[in-house]
């Protein structure tokens, strides 16, 4: 690595803490800030203002923002990332890291089968350049990337769990047969973009000079294709795996309610509408470390393939 | 073509929504006979379960997106995602690095998270103020409405400019080294001049393709949360809550003209702007096109 790069990458990480501790103060602020708070829904039927006093000052809520949230923070550093207060007896962390996996697991295949009917949808329209199955194959996934998912979902449910009855709607865990239809809903949006970038990328391939070379010494079509083409254009889709990855970890919110998967996005938006402050914050510090940890990656990634996008370099005179 | 004659449509129903219906989109029948009908001559797209008819209530849908996604353009693309894509490309420093800094994180958080988190702690607490803007001033029901679009746009806006001003600052950066903006500089024009006059013809292009490819995301947005019933509440009109109440699976089996008749107009919304967006960087890209 060179040295301008660590420098870079040093800066880069450095800038990223203030701008964290702001957004989360922020976020902290705010989820306070709503009507009712989780005493409320904690007592629930049972509530009274002598309970709700004793709770509030139990979970130190009685304070001021600013205290609560350097009391947090302060807790944050020693690893303790809070409680819930939907669910008493368990820690934030305990609420988040098992539905983050569920998400993840989903996430991760949906996004292997987007690229493996993305790749190959993206090298055919390629191909197919010139002629009107180009436009075609873009087009109609572009259309498949215009349909809501909740309009999709219960279509899809409608056709494959009502009509066909190849599914039920229940929750048996990752690997059962269920995941299908939610995981191939999760998927289905991305393939147009993946295979645009694809498209283009092969396409700014093909017109290089070892490419000519390639076809020129009579090397078959498929050969070139594969090891010349292909192998190279892979190169920018870095780019768009890179960005594509922390997505996989905050989950699909429709697919999630609509299907009953245990997952982040429900979760989160559960934790919204009936505040449980400390999972609302680790969710949104665990979402925003990993997209900053990822955009750093993918623009170190950029100033590898193309040297000339000068990273980080302030204006010269 | 096709999808911009259908945009042009589309937008021009939302802009002449009076016109154009044929019903009043809130004024329900509840009688048995007159909820939930098939498309007929009388109702072209079917009535709700309330007796509303849907094709009116889509096309004043149309102006909820009509007037949400110019809201948002306005704001987050033209004043936030141009003038800070040009201000971070042109400067550069620490003015780039700042604002590139809050970008990555507001790009990089859970958006969509965030954005429920804002319109639901918001909306939550504007029934006070809604009561006291119907008390002091002229507005009358439209007081909620209007607090519920200003909070979805306020919302939405925080998190719509990033990918613009990228763009915008990419092609900036980019224009700033070219020679005419240095003989610019030497003969001492100003930083307003020079961003206005020299770097932002040569931006334009690619900010009217960022803005196009994201359009239908930004219009997707206030589809969603009013899906969730986090957007504009009933009775206003929005596609997002016509398809939550057809949407329901039951719902759906019985009476699929309620979920497909808001679907296919919004569908093909999203559908020809992706097809614009598309034709657009072809035409900036000619080594690529389809054509």
């Amino acid at each position: 690595m060179a040295p301008g790069l660590a420098g870079y990458l040093v800066r880069r990480l450095l800038w990223a803490i203030p701008v964290l501790l702001v957004l989360s103060f922020l976020v902290f602020a705010l989820i306070r800030a709503a009507p009712g708070d989780p005493v409320d829904t904690l007592l629930g039927d049972r509530y009274n203002e002598e309970a709700a006093e004793r709770l509030r000052e139990q979970y130190g809520y009685d304070q001021p923002i600013p205290r609560q949230y350097l009391t947090y923070m302060g807790n944050l550093l020693r690893g303790d990332l809070g409680v819930s207060t939907r669910y008493t007896d368990f820690s934030a962390a305990e609420i988040v890291l098992p539905r983050v996996w569920v998400s993840t697991q989903l996430g991760v295949m949906a996004l292997i089968i987007a690229f493996a009917i993305g790749i190959p949808v993206g090298i055919y329209a390629a191909l197919a350049r010139g002629t009107f199955l180009d436009p075609l194959t873009i087009s109609f996934w572009l259309a498949i990337d215009a349909v809501p998912v909740f309009v999709a979902i219960p279509v899809l449910q409608y056709v494959f769990v009502i009509q066909l009855g190849l599914f039920d709607l229940s929750w048996e865990g990752v690997w059962h047969p269920n995941i299908i239809l939610p995981v191939a809903i999760m998927s289905l949006p991305g393939i147009a973009g993946i295979a645009r970038f694809m498209r283009a990328s092969i396409i700014s391939v093909m017109t290089e000079d070892y490419v000519r070379t390639a076809h020129a010494k009579g090397l078959r079509n498929r050969t070139v294709v594969m090891t010349h083409i292909t192998r190279n254009a892979m190169l920018p889709m870095i780019t768009v795996i890179g960005l594509a990855l922390p997505g996989l970890a905050t989950g699909s919110l429709f697919v999630e309610l609509f299907f009953g998967i245990p997952g982040i996005a429900r979760e989160a938006l559960e934790a919204i509408l009936h505040p449980d402050y400390d999972v609302i914050l680790f969710l949104v510090l665990f979402g925003s470390t990993l997209f900053v940890l990822a955009n750093i990656a993918v623009d170190l990634l950029y100033g590898v393939i193309d040297p000339r996008v000068r990273v980080g370099q302030a204006r010269g005179g | 073509m096709a999808a911009l004659v259908y945009l042009a449509l589309f937008y021009g129903a939302g802009l002449f929504a009076p016109l154009v219906a044929t019903h009043d989109p809130n004024q329900g029948q509840l009688q048995v006979e007159h909820r939930l009908q098939s498309p007929s001559s009388g109702h072209w797209l079917g009535t709700d379960v309330q007796g509303r008819d849907i094709y009116s209530r889509v096309i004043y849908a149309a102006r909820t997106t009509l007037l949400f996604t110019a809201a948002v353009i306005l704001t987050g693309g033209l004043v936030l995602g141009l003038g800070l894509g040009l201000l971070a490309g042109y400067k550069g420093g620490w003015v780039d690095t700042a604002i590139m800094r809050v970008g990555e994180v507001l790009a990089g958080v859970p958006t969509l998270l965030l954005i429920l988190a804002i319109a639901a702690v918001f909306r939550a607490r504007i029934g006070d103020f809604a009561f006291w803007l119907r008390q002091n001033t002229f507005l009358g029901d439209e007081a909620r409405t209007l607090l519920e679009f200003i909070i979805i746009v306020g919302a939405t806006v925080p998190f719509a400019w990033v990918g613009t001003s990228r763009i915008v600052r990419s092609q900036a950066l980019a224009i700033r080294e070219s020679d005419f903006v240095l003989a610019a500089e030497l003969i001492g024009a100003s930083t307003w001049r020079i961003l206005t006059r020299h770097i932002l013809p040569g931006v334009l292009p690619l900010f009217v393709v960022g803005l196009s490819s994201g359009m239908a995301a930004i219009a997707g947005t206030e589809v969603a949360l009013s899906f969730l019933g986090l957007g504009v509440s009933p009775p206003t009109s929005s596609f997002g809550t016509i398809i939550s109440e057809g949407a329901q699976i039951r719902t759906f089996q019985a009476y699929p003209h309620v979920l497909l008749g808001a679907a296919m107009p919004i569908i093909l919304f999203f559908f020809a702007w992706n097809l614009l967006g598309d034709a657009l960087v072809d035409l900036l890209e000619p080594r690529t096109s389809t054509r």
